[in-house]
C-alpha cells in the first residue's frame, strides 16, 4: 500500500499533503499534551517498533504469509492521535531510507495509513470493546476487526486515489500520464489483495499482541484518555463529543468532491439555455430522459431568468484555474469557508444579542 | 564532612512489588561505597532515587539538606544546578546512547543544560581525546563494542564534571581489558568533593572502587562495613546470592565451601562430604 | 530425524522471511557509510542543498507532462548517481530493476487495456496493444525510476544524520527532527533484537507447527517486542532527563552555505523548472 513517486499527480500530491500536514500539526499539539516531556521517547521508539512490526511475515490461513501495519495496536495502546504521529516517523524513514514509498507521495501515505488508519481502527476499536471487562474475549476479537477494517479503508482510499488519476491527469491522445487505471479497474485490484491477505495480516497481528498484552501488562490496553500507559486500568468508555470526527467527516467529503466530475453530462433538469440549444446534448437529454425529445423551442421564461444572474465561478471553476480537479477543490474549500465563517459571525452576534437580554 | 545524600526509611515500590523498603543510609561528600547485591536486590532502584528520576511512596531522601520532590525538582534552577551535580550512568548502554553520533551524544548534557554553544565543541572534543575516544566521534551507538559504548556513556556524564557519580553495574557484560579500563577511570575519579555510588554485584572489582561497601538484599540493608570485611564474610555473601555453594572434588575427597568467582583459596581444610 | 526435518521444512518458512528481511534492513545500517565516504559530485556539496536540489528534481519528474522530459531527467539523475561514485551496477541492482519489474507489472495491463489508437493487434488472442497504453507504461516507470534513482543516490551519500540536520534547516520542528532521529537510532536495535527472538524460535520449532500455532507465535513475539520497547522507551526517557532534559530540545546550529553550493543549488532548480516547462 506504500505509493511510490510517480503514481500520483502533483496536484493529488499537494492536496493530500494538505491534509497530513494539518494531521501532523494536530497530532504533535495533542500528542505532546497527552504525554508532556515522555513524548519524544515514547513516540520515537515506538516509530520504531512499528516499523520493525512491518518486517514481520505473517503466517495466514492457506499457508501463505502477508505483511501487517501494526497501525492498529498503535492506535490501541496510544490513541489515534499519538499513533497518527508515530506511524507517519515510521512511514517517513521507509520511505527516504529504504525507498518503501515516495517522497512525493509520502503526504498520501501518512494521510491513508497513518492517519485515517488509526482513526477507522480507533473507532471500530472502541465501538466493539466498549464496555467489555480487561481480559475478555471481545476485546481481542474488536482488535482484529479493527484491523482487518482499517486496512481495508486504507486500501479503499488509496485505490480512489490512483483510480482518479488517469481521468484528471492524461495527455492528449487519452493516455494516462500517473496511475493507469481507471476506478472501476484500481478498486477492485487493490481491494482483492487487501481484503484477502493484508485485512488477514493486520487482524492477526493485532489479536496476538492484544491478547499478549492482556495477559501479561493490560494497564496498556485500558487507557481512557491515552495521557499516560501507567494509568489504572479500568474499562474502555465511550467518549462524548462529534465535534472533531464531524469536521474530519467534512475534510473527508472536501477531498471526494471532484469526483463529481467523473459523472458523464449534466445533472437531469439542471440544462441551461444552451444546452437545449446544443444538439449533442439535446441527445443527451433525451436519452436520460426516457428517450423524449426536449421541446424544439427553448421556453422563453427559461431564456429570460437564465441570463438573470452570472455566477462568479461557473461550472465550479474560477477562470484562472485549468484543472477541473482543482478547481472543484478550491470551490468545496471556498463553501465551506463561507458556511465556518457565516456561522461563526452568526454565532458571535448571537452569543452578544443573549447578553444584551441577559444585561438589560 | 557533610552529608551529601540522606536516605531517610524509603520505601518504593515498582509495579506494585516492592523495591526498598525503609531503606535507610547516609551518604558523606567524598565518599566511595559500594552497593553490593544481586539483581533485584535493589540497587538500581535506589540509584535511581539519589538521582531523583524516581520519587519515593514512604519516608525522604535529601540532597544537602534539600528534600528531592517532584515539585523541587520542577523549579528550573534547582535542576539545573542538580542534573549537572549528579550523574546517573546506567546499566544499559544502549539507554544512555540515545544520541546519533558519539559526538552528538557527549554534547547533548552541556546543550540541555544551556552551556555556550561556542565553547561546547571544544570541550566536547576534550573530553574525547581525553577518553581516547576522538577517532569515534562519528560513529553511530548501534555500531559500537561493549566496552566503547561504556568509555561513552562515562564521557557524555564526565563533560559535566559532576561532583556525584552514581554507576549501575559499571563492568557488566564487558571484556575484562574493558572492565579494567573503567575500573581505572573510577579510581583515577577523585577529590574531596568526588563521591561515587557503585551498584555492583561483581565482588572482584570492589575492593578497588570502594571505601565502604552496603549488602543489600530484597530491598533492604543486610549489612555494611570495609570491603575487607564483607569480603570476608562468606555466609554472608552467600546469604546475599553473591556467591554460592560450590562442590569439587580432589580424588576422593569432596568438599563445598562458599564460592565466588574471581577468588583464589588454598584447600587447607578439607571437610568430609 | 524429526528435528532435523523440521528444521529443513522450517526455512524458508515465514520465520525464515522474516529474519532474512531482518538481515538486510540490518545491513542498510553500515552501506551508506560506504559510499558517503567516497569524494563525489553529491558529496562535496551542503547537505542542504543535496536535500533541496534532490527533491526539486523529483517533483520536475512528477510534475513534466511528456515522456521525454521525464527521459531527460532520468538521464540527469543517472548521471548524478555516476558523478557521485555510484556504479551502474549498484544503482542497477538496487533500484533499476526491482522497480522495472515492480511498476512493470503493474503497467502490464494498462498497455492492453488503455483506450485509443491501436498499435499492434495479436490475431491469436485478439487483444491490442494501444499506443497510449504504451505511452502510459512507459511514462510511468520511467517516472518511477528517476525518482526512486534520485531518492537512493541522495540516501547512499549522505548520513542519515546530516538529512536530517537538512530537515532541520529547512524548518521541519525540532521535535520532530529529535524524532526522526531517535526512530532511526533505534530502529536498527530493535530489528536486532526481534532478529535474535525469531533465531531462538526459529531453532526450537522442532516440527512443523499448525496454523493457528504459528499466528499465535508471531503475535507473541510482536508482543515481547512490544514490552521491550516500552521499556526502552522508559529508560531512554528517564536518561534524557538525568542529563537535564525537561521538554525543549536544543541542536548545535549549522554552519554556512559556499558559494559553490548556491551556484549548484540554483543548476538543480533551473534544470527541474526547465524539464516542467518544456513538458506543458
Amino acid at each position: 500500500m506504500h505509493i511510490p513517486d510517480g503514481y500520483l499527480s502533483p496536484s493529488t500530491c499537494a492536496t493530500l499533503y494538505a491534509f497530513s500536514a494539518a494531521g501532523w500539526y494536530s497530532a504533535l499539539r495533542r500528542t505532546k499534551r497527552a504525554f508532556a516531556t515522555r513524548t519524544i521517547p515514547l513516540i520515537s521508539v515506538f516509530a520504531a517498533f512499528s516499523f520493525v512490526v512491518m518486517m514481520f511475515n505473517i503466517p495466514l490461513p492457506g499457508g501463505t504469509t502477508g505483511h501487517a501495519l501494526g497501525v492498529t495496536v498503535a492506535a490501541i495502546v496510544l490513541g489515534p492521535w499519538a499513533s497518527a504521529l508515530a506511524v507517519s516517523l515510521a512511514l517517513a524513514i521507509q520511505a527516504l531510507l529504504f525507498g518503501d514509498g515516495g517522497i512525493t507521495t509520502l503526504g498520501a501515505n501518512c494521510f491513508n495509513m497513518a492517519i485515517v488508519g488509526s482513526f477507522v481502527a480507533y473507532g471500530v476499536y472502541r465501538l466493539i470493546a466498549s464496555g467489555a471487562e480487561i481480559s475478555s474475549k471481545r476485546r481481542i476479537t474488536a482488535a482484529a476487526v479493527a484491523g482487518y477494517v482499517s486496512i481495508n479503508v486504507c486500501a479503499l482510499l488509496t485505490a480512489i486515489e490512483f483510480g482518479i488519476q488517469p481521468a484528471f491527469f492524461h495527455d492528449a491522445s487519452g493516455a494516462p500520464l500517473y496511475a493507469p487505471y481507471p476506478l472501476r479497474v484500481a478498486i477492485p485490484a487493490m481491494m482483492i489483495g487487501h481484503l484477502t491477505f493484508a485485512g488477514l495480516a493486520e487482524a492477526v497481528i493485532s489479536a496476538g499482541m492484544v491478547s499478549y498484552l492482556l495477559r501479561s501488562d493490560s494497564r496498556l490496553i485500558s487507557v481512557p484518555n491515552h495521557s499516560s500507559p501507567d494509568l489504572a486500568p479500568g474499562t474502555v468508555q465511550t467518549r462524548a463529543g462529534w465535534g472533531r470526527p464531524l469536521w474530519w467527516a467534512v475534510g473527508l467529503l472536501l477531498l471526494c468532491t471532484p469526483l463529481g466530475i467523473l459523472a458523464a453530462g449534466t445533472a437531469w433538469g439542471e440544462w441551461s439555455a444552451g444546452d437545449l440549444a446544443n444538439g449533442h446534448a439535446r441527445a443527451q437529454i433525451s436519452v436520460a430522459s426516457g428517450n423524449h425529445e426536449p421541446p424544439a423551442l427553448i421556453p422563453p421564461g427559461l431564456q429570460k431568468l437564465a441570463s438573470l444572474w452570472t455566477a462568479p465561478f461557473p461550472g465550479y471553476a474560477p477562470g484562472f484555474i485549468k484543472s477541473p480537479f482543482l478547481g472543484y477543490l478550491l470551490s468545496g474549500m471556498f463553501a465551506v469557508g463561507l458556511f465556518v465563517m457565516t456561522s461563526l459571525i452568526a454565532m458571535s452576534i448571537g452569543r452578544k444579542w443573549r447578553r444584551r437580554e441577559a444585561s438589560s | 564532612m557533610a552529608d551529601i545524600f540522606e536516605v531517610d526509611n524509603v520505601s518504593f515500590d515498582y509495579e506494585g512489588i516492592p523495591a526498598l523498603r525503609d531503606f535507610s543510609l547516609q551518604i558523606q561528600q567524598g565518599e566511595r561505597i559500594a552497593l553490593l547485591g544481586a539483581n533485584g536486590s535493589g540497587k538500581s532502584t535506589l540509584l535511581r532515587i539519589l538521582d531523583a528520576l524516581y520519587f519515593p511512596v514512604k519516608g525522604a531522601v535529601r540532597f544537602f539538606g534539600r528534600e528531592l520532590t517532584e515539585r523541587q525538582i520542577r523549579d528550573d534552577s534547582f535542576s539545573l544546578d542538580f542534573r549537572k551535580r549528579v550523574a546517573l550512568v546506567f546499566q544499559n548502554p544502549d539507554v544512555q546512547l540515545f544520541n546519533p553520533t558519539v559526538f552528538d551524544e557527549v554534547a547533548y548534557g552541556p546543550l540541555q543544560l544551556q552551556w555556550s554553544k561556542a565553547d561546547l565543541v571544544r570541550q566536547v572534543e576534550e573530553t574525547l581525546s581525553s577518553m581516547s575516544l576522538l577517532h569515534l566521534r562519528d560513529r553511530t551507538p548501534y555500531r559500537l563494542s561493549g566496552g566503547e559504548k561504556k568509555r561513552v556513556a562515562l564521557a557524555s556524564v564526565l563533560i559535566l564534571d559532576p561532583d556525584v557519580l552514581l554507576l549501575d553495574e559499571p563492568t557488566a557484560m564487558l571484556d575484562p581489558k574493558s572492565q579494567s579500563l573503567v575500573v581505572d577511570l573510577i579510581q583515577q575519579w577523585k577529590g574531596s568533593t568526588k563521591t561515587v555510588v557503585t551498584a555492583t554485584h561483581q565482588l572482584e572489582i570492589v575492593e578497588d572502587i570502594a571505601d565502604r561497601v552496603v549488602v543489600m538484599d530484597g530491598g533492604a540493608i543486610l549489612a555494611s562495613g570495609t570491603p575487607h570485611d564483607i569480603l570476608a564474610n562468606a555466609d554472608l555473601l552467600l546469604r546475599a546470592n553473591l556467591a554460592h555453594a560450590h562442590r569439587h572434588s580432589h580424588g576422593s575427597v569432596v568438599h563445598s565451601h562458599p564460592h565466588r568467582h574471581g577468588h583464589t583459596h588454598d584447600h587447607d581444610s578439607h571437610e568430609q562430604e | 530425524m524429526a528435528a532435523a526435518r523440521g528444521l529443513f521444512l522450517s526455512r524458508p518458512s515465514f520465520i525464515g522471511k522474516t529474519i532474512l528481511g531482518f538481515t538486510r534492513g540490518l545491513s542498510e545500517a553500515l552501506v551508506s557509510e560506504k559510499f558517503a565516504r567516497r569524494s563525489g559530485f553529491l558529496q562535496s556539496l551542503d547537505p542542504r542543498v543535496r536535500l533541496v536540489g534532490v527533491l526539486a528534481l523529483v517533483i520536475a519528474a512528477v510534475a513534466c507532462r511528456k515522456l521525454q522530459g521525464v527521459a531527460a531527467l532520468f538521464l540527469v539523475a543517472s548521471f548524478i548517481a555516476l558523478l557521485s561514485s555510484l556504479d551502474l551496477w549498484s544503482l542497477a541492482k538496487r533500484v533499476w530493476i526491482a522497480v522495472l519489474i515492480f511498476t512493470g507489472l503493474i503497467a502490464l495491463p494498462a498497455v492492453f487495456i488503455t483506450p485509443g489508437a491501436v498499435l499492434w493487434t495479436s490475431p491469436a488472442l485478439g487483444i491490442s496493444i494501444s499506443a497510449p497504453g504504451v505511452y502510459s507504461a512507459a511514462i510511468l516507470i520511467l517516472r518511477v525510476e528517476t525518482a526512486a534513482t534520485l531518492t537512493a543516490t541522495l540516501v547512499l551519500c549522505t548520513p542519515w544524520i546530516q538529512i536530517l540536520k537538512a530537515l532541520r534547516s529547512l524548518s521541519l520542528p525540532a521535535e520532530v527532527v529529535t524524532m526522526l532521529t531517535m526512530t532511526h537510532r533505534y530502529l536498527f536495535l530493535l530489528m536486532e533484537t526481534a532478529k535474535q527472538m525469531f533465531e531462538s524460535r526459529e531453532s526450537r520449532a522442532v516440527g512443523v507447527l499448525s496454523g493457528p500455532d504459528r499466528r499465535r507465535m508471531v503475535g507473541q513475539t510482536a508482543g515481547v517486542l512490544f514490552s521491550k520497547s516500552m521499556e526502552l522507551s522508559q529508560d531512554v526517557y528517564l536518561s534524557m532527563v538525568s542529563r537535564g532534559f525537561h521538554g525543549d530540545v536544543y541542536l548545535l546550529h549549522e554552519c554556512r552555505l559556499a558559494s559553490r553550493d548556491y551556484a549548484v543549488l540554483l543548476l538543480f532548480l533551473a534544470t527541474g523548472f526547465v524539464a516542467v516547462w518544456m513538458g506543458r
